[in-house]
C-alpha cells in the first residue's frame, strides 16, 4: 500500500487525540463516582463503592428507565419501519416531500416535543383532552404525564434516527430479489414477509439497539413530562443530584456510568450484528431501487404517512406557536389572551442574538471540521488493517454511552484543569461538541463506508490508479451522500445541544438550548415557546441553505 | 437621702453598665465601611474607585434569577456607568455553584459578583474562603441579621417569599386554604403542587413549618400525593390550566408576575407567616474586575439597584426604604418565617431530602 508510511503515524496520532478527548474526562467521572467524601473536593479524600451500592438499594429509578426506554424503542422502531417501508418501497404520491418532512422532528429540540405534547394531552385540560370531553367522554383520552406519554414523545422526537437507519437499509436493497419473488407467483404480502423483511432484518435490529441506547440516555421528555407525573428516570435523577445542595456528584457519576454500562452492552450487540453480515450493497452491479406499485391501497398508505406527519410535526408545532403568542400559557380557550410580547422580550434580550450566532458558528465549524476528521477515522477503522483500529472505534463510541449531563460534568472538570486558556470560550464548546458527536458522525459515515464494496477500489488500483486518484474519483464520490448527511446531523445536533453546554458555556460564550431551558425554568413557558420556535426556524433556514448548496455541488442530502 | 442613696445609685449604675456591656458583647461586631468618606453617587454611596472601575470596563455577574429580568437590571447599572460593560451567567443554583467551585479549583476566575440563590451555598462558599470582604457603605440600611459574619462577605440582596396560591376559577375564596394546615386537607389530593428537593425555598419551607406545626406536618400531606416542580413557572402554569388547584410554597414574585399578565391566580398570606429565603450577594475573591464589582455591589444594595431589582424580578427588598414589587406589598407588612439558625437548616438537609423525595415520589 502506497500510503502505509503515512498510516504508520496517522493511526497512533488519531488514537492519542481520541484518547485524550474521550478518556481524560472519563477518568474524572470514574474517580468522582468513587468519591464517598465531600463531593466538592477533588481529588476525593475518601474512596469507596457506596455510590454504586446505593443504586441497587433503590432500583426504582433504574427500572423506570428500562421500562420507558423499552416502550419508546418499540414505538420508534415500529413508526420508523412503517414509514421507511411506505416511503422507500411503495409508490405513494408525494413520497419525496414526505421523506424530507420525516426528518423534521430531528431539527427541533426535544424540549419542543415535550412542551407541545403537554399542551395537547395534559390531563384534564390538554387541548385534545378538552375536545375529547366536549364530545361526551367523562375522562381524558390520554394522560401525557405518564411513562407511556414520555415514551410517546421520545419515540416521536428522538426516534427519527430509527427511520433514517431503516430507510437507508431499505433504499440500498437490491429490488431484483423482490421482483423474482413476484415473478415466481408470490403475493405482495408474502414477498414482504419472506423477502423484504429478512433482508432488512439486520438493519432493523441494529437500529433497534442504537435507538434503545439513545432512549436510555434521553432527558428532555422525562424532565418535562415525568416530574409532574412523579415518574423519575436515571437522567432526571442525575439532573436533581447535580443541582441539589450539597451536590451529589458521586451518585450522579455512578448513575451515569452504570447507565453507560448498559449502553455499552447494547452498542456491542449492535456492533456484533453489523459485523456479522456483509453490508456491501453498493457494488459494481448496477441497480435502481424501484418502489412497488400497490394500486388503490396507496391512498391508505399515504393517509397513514401524513397522519404520522400531523401527529409528529404539525400538531406539536401548532401547539407551540399558539403558546408563544399567549400572554400567559394556558390551554383553556376562554382564558387565552394573545400578544407579541414574548417575541419582543426574546428579541430584546441582549444575550439571545449572540447565543443564536454562537450556536450557528459552533454547528458549522464542528460539522465542517468534524466530518473530514471522522471520515478519515471511519476509513481507518473500517477499511484499513492497522493495529488498534478496534480500540479506536471503541474509544470514539464511548461518549454515546455516557449520558450527556454526566459527560458534561466530566468535560468541565477535565478542561478546567488543563493549563490552556480556553475555558469560557467557544473553543471549549467546540471541542466538547466534537467529542460528544464523534459517535454520531462515525455511525453515519460508517453506514456508507460499509455499503461501498471494496472491489470498486480494488478495481481502480488494479487498473493502475494511484491512491489519491482512487479516493478522488471512486471513494469520495460514493461517500458524498454519507458525508453530507453526517455534516447535517452534526450541525443540527450542535445547534440543539443542551447537556454539555449547561456545564461549559460561559458569560461570553452562550448558546441557545440552555437559554431556552433557563427560560422555561425561571421565566415563563410562553417565552420559552417563542425562543424554541425561533431556534427551530433558524435550523430550518440553515438546513434549507444547506440543501440548496448541496444540490449545487451535486450531492444528495436525503 | 443623698448620703443614703449613694451606694444604691452606685449599684444601679454598676448594674446598668454591666447590662450595657453584656448587650454590647452580645451584639455582632459591626465593621466599619470600607472607607471613611464614601463617594455620594446618584442615589447611593460607594467606596469603590469609580475611575478605576470604569478603566476595568466590565462586570461579570453569576446569578440564578430569570435572564430577561437580570438583563434589565444590569442595563440600569450600565446606563448609570456606560463605560462598564455587563455580562452574566444564569444557571440554576446547584449548577451555578458547581461551576464556580470547579473554576476556582482549576484556578480560573471569571465571576466578579455571585448570587447563588440560597443561604446553603453562601455559607459553604464563605467556609471555603471564596468571598472577597467588602463592607459596602450601603450596608447600614440592612439589619444585622441580613449581613454575613464577619460583615462584608455576603449581604441579603433580595427576599424570596412563599405562601399558598390557588386558581379562583376552580376554587372559591371560601373553599381556598386560609393557612398552611388547610393545605393538608385530602380534598386537594392529586391537585396540589410543591417544589422539588433542590429548591432552597422548599427546604426553608419544610424546615420552618416543622418548627411551627411539628415534625409530622409534612407526613400529613403524603396522602395527597403532591406534584413537585423545579420552578414556580410550572406550578403556576398548572394552576392556570386547572391541572392543580392549590400550590404550596408558591413564590410571591411568581404570583405577582402572573397577576400582572391577567392570569387567574390568587395568593393566600397565611396568618402564621410566609416562608422566606434570602438571596445572598457578595464579591468573589480574585474577581477579575474588583473595583467594578464594588461599585456594582454598592449600586445594587443602594436604592437604585434595589428598586431596579424589585421592579424586574418582582422579589421583595430587604431595605425598608425601597418600594414593594409592582402590584405587591412590602415584606414588612406580613409575618415572615425565616430561619435564624442557618447552620441548623444546613444540618437538616439530609433529613429533608429523604422525607421530600419520599413525599414527591422521587425515591
Amino acid at each position: 500500500m502506497r500510503n502505509s508510511g503515512t498510516n504508520m503515524w496517522i493511526a497512533p496520532l488519531l488514537l492519542l487525540i481520541c484518547g485524550v478527548l474521550v478518556l481524560y474526562p472519563l477518568v474524572y467521572l470514574v474517580v468522582e463516582s468513587l468519591n464517598i467524601g465531600d463531593a466538592q473536593t477533588f481529588p476525593p479524600e475518601e474512596y469507596g463503592l457506596g455510590n454504586y451500592g446505593e443504586l441497587f438499594e433503590e432500583p426504582k429509578v433504574i427500572l423506570n428507565t428500562l421500562f420507558v426506554a423499552c416502550i419508546a424503542t418499540v414505538m420508534a422502531v415500529f413508526f420508523g419501519f412503517l414509514q421507511a417501508w411506505i416511503l422507500t418501497r411503495t409508490a405513494i404520491p408525494g413520497r419525496a416531500r414526505l421523506e424530507r418532512l420525516m426528518q423534521l422532528p430531528y431539527y427541533m429540540t426535544p424540549l419542543i416535543g415535550a412542551l407541545s405534547w403537554g399542551v395537547l394531552l395534559g390531563p384534564k385540560t390538554g387541548l385534545v383532552n378538552q375536545v375529547w370531553r366536549a364530545i361526551g367522554f367523562n375522562s381524558d383520552l390520554f394522560n401525557i404525564y405518564s411513562p407511556w406519554g414520555i415514551a410517546w414523545v421520545m419515540a416521536l422526537f428522538e426516534g427519527t434516527v430509527a427511520f433514517v437507519m431503516i430507510s437507508a437499509s431499505m433504499k440500498s436493497m437490491d429490488p431484483s430479489l423482490e421482483e423474482s419473488s413476484r415473478v415466481l407467483g408470490a403475493s405482495k404480502l408474502r414477498t414482504a414477509l419472506k423477502i423484504t423483511l429478512p433482508m432488512v432484518a439486520p438493519g432493523v435490529l441494529s437500529a433497534t439497539i442504537f435507538v434503545f441506547a439513545e432512549m436510555l440516555g434521553s432527558f428532555a421528555a422525562a424532565f418535562v413530562l415525568g416530574i409532574p407525573g412523579r415518574f423519575f428516570v436515571v437522567t432526571t435523577a442525575i439532573w436533581e443530584a447535580t443541582l441539589s445542595f450539597p451536590p451529589d456528584y458521586g451518585r450522579a457519576a455512578a448513575m451515569g456510568l452504570s447507565l453507560s454500562g448498559a449502553m455499552v452492552i447494547t452498542l456491542a450487540v449492535a456492533k456484533f450484528i453489523m459485523r456479522k453480515g456483509s453490508y456491501a450493497t453498493i457494488s459494481g452491479k448496477a441497480f435502481r431501487p424501484r418502489p412497488m406499485e400497490i394500486g388503490p391501497i396507496r391512498w391508505l398508505l399515504m393517509a397513514i404517512s401524513w397522519g404520522y406527519m400531523i401527529v409528529a410535526v404539525i400538531l406539536p408545532l401548532m401547539a407551540l406557536t399558539l403558546t408563544s403568542f399567549e400572554r400567559f400559557a394556558t390551554v383553556i380557550v376562554h382564558q387565552m389572551q394573545f400578544t407579541f410580547a414574548n417575541y419582543e422580550t426574546a428579541l430584546q434580550m441582549g444575550s439571545l442574538a449572540p447565543a443564536f450566532g454562537n450556536s450557528l458558528i459552533l454547528g458549522i465549524v464542528v460539522a465542517s471540521l468534524g466530518v473530514p476528521t471522522i471520515g478519515v477515522l471511519a476509513w481507518i477503522i473500517y477499511r484499513s488493517r492497522m493495529p488498534g483500529r478496534g480500540a479506536m472505534e471503541f474509544l470514539i463510541m464511548v461518549p454515546q454511552a455516557v449520558p450527556r449531563l454526566v459527560f458534561g460534568l466530566g468535560l468541565l472538570w477535565a478542561w478546567i484543569n488543563i493549563p490552556i486558556p480556553i475555558y469560557g470560550t467557544l473553543w471549549l464548546l467546540g471541542i466538547a461538541y466534537f467529542t460528544v458527536f464523534m459517535p454520531l458522525g462515525l455511525r453515519t459515515i460508517a453506514g456508507v463506508v460499509l455499503q461501498v464494496d471494496k472491489s470498486l477500489e480494488e478495481c481502480a488500483r488494479v487498473c493502475g490508479a494511484a491512491w489519491t486518484y482512487q479516493m478522488r474519483t471512486i471513494t469520495l464520490p460514493l461517500l458524498r451522500p454519507g458525508l453530507i448527511a453526517a455534516w447535517l446531523l452534526i450541525f443540527i445536533a450542535s445547534v440543539r445541544e443542551l447537556g454539555v453546554s449547561v456545564f461549559l458555556m460561559g458569560p461570553n460564550s452562550k448558546v441557545v438550548a440552555p437559554a431556552i431551558v433557563n427560560s422555561w425554568l425561571s421565566s415563563s413557558s410562553e417565552l420559552s415557546a417563542a425562543m424554541a420556535l425561533m431556534q427551530t426556524v433558524m435550523v430550518f433556514i440553515a438546513v434549507a441553505i444547506l440543501f440548496r448548496v448541496a444540490r449545487r455541488v451535486g450531492g444528495d442530502v436525503t | 437621702m443623698t448620703r443614703n442613696s449613694g451606694p444604691a445609685m452606685t449599684g444601679v449604675w454598676g448594674l446598668l453598665m454591666l447590662v450595657a456591656l453584656t448587650l454590647l458583647l452580645a451584639l455582632p461586631a459591626r465593621a466599619e465601611p470600607a472607607c471613611a468618606n464614601p463617594h455620594q453617587m446618584d442615589g447611593f454611596k460607594t467606596c469603590a474607585d469609580v475611575a478605576k472601575a470604569e478603566q476595568e470596563g466590565a462586570l461579570v455577574l453569576y446569578a440564578t434569577d430569570p435572564e430577561s429580568a437580570t438583563e434589565q437590571m444590569l442595563a440600569k447599572f450600565h446606563a448609570a456607568f456606560p463605560k462598564i460593560a455587563t455580562t452574566y451567567l444564569r444557571l440554576q443554583g446547584g449548577a451555578l455553584y458547581a461551576r464556580i467551585l470547579a473554576e476556582r479549583q482549576g484556578g480560573v476566575y471569571t465571576a466578579d459578583v455571585l448570587q447563588p440563590s440560597d443561604m446553603s451555598f453562601a455559607l459553604d462558599f464563605q467556609k471555603r474562603n471564596g468571598y472577597a470582604r467588602y463592607v459596602s457603605p450601603e450596608m447600614e440600611a440592612y439589619k444585622p441579621e441580613y449581613r454575613s459574619q464577619p460583615e462584608g462577605e455576603w449581604t441579603w440582596g433580595a427576599l424570596v417569599v412563599a405562601g399558598i396560591a390557588y386558581n379562583p376559577r376552580l376554587v372559591t375564596a371560601a373553599e381556598a386554604p386560609k393557612d398552611w394546615p388547610d393545605t393538608l386537607d385530602p380534598k386537594w389530593a392529586d391537585a396540589v403542587s410543591v417544589k422539588v428537593t433542590i429548591s432552597g425555598l422548599q427546604h426553608t419551607t419544610w424546615f420552618m413549618l416543622r418548627q411551627v406545626y411539628g415534625n409530622d406536618f409534612w407526613k400529613k400531606l403524603a396522602p395527597s400525593k403532591p406534584h413537585a416542580f423545579d420552578s414556580y413557572v410550572q406550578q403556576y402554569d398548572r394552576l392556570v390550566n386547572g391541572q392543580d388547584k392549590v400550590a404550596i410554597t408558591a413564590q410571591y414574585s411568581g404570583y405577582l408576575l402572573m397577576k400582572s399578565k391577567g392570569a387567574p391566580v390568587e395568593f393566600v398570606y397565611p396568618p402564621s407567616g410566609l416562608t422566606a429565603t434570602p438571596q445572598p450577594w457578595g464579591i468573589v475573591k480574585e474577581a477579575p474586575h474588583p473595583e467594578a464589582a464594588k461599585l456594582f455591589l454598592d449600586w445594587f444594595l443602594g436604592v437604585p439597584g434595589q428598586t431596579a431589582n424589585v421592579t424586574y424580578q418582582f422579589t421583595n427588598s430587604p431595605r425598608s426604604d425601597v418600594p414593594p414589587p409592582p402590584g405587591g406589598v412590602s415584606a414588612s407588612t406580613f409575618k415572615l418565617l425565616v430561619p435564624t439558625d442557618w447552620h441548623a437548616l444546613e444540618q437538616s438537609h439530609a433529613a429533608y431530602v429523604k422525607e421530600w423525595n419520599a413525599l414527591t415520589g422521587m425515591r
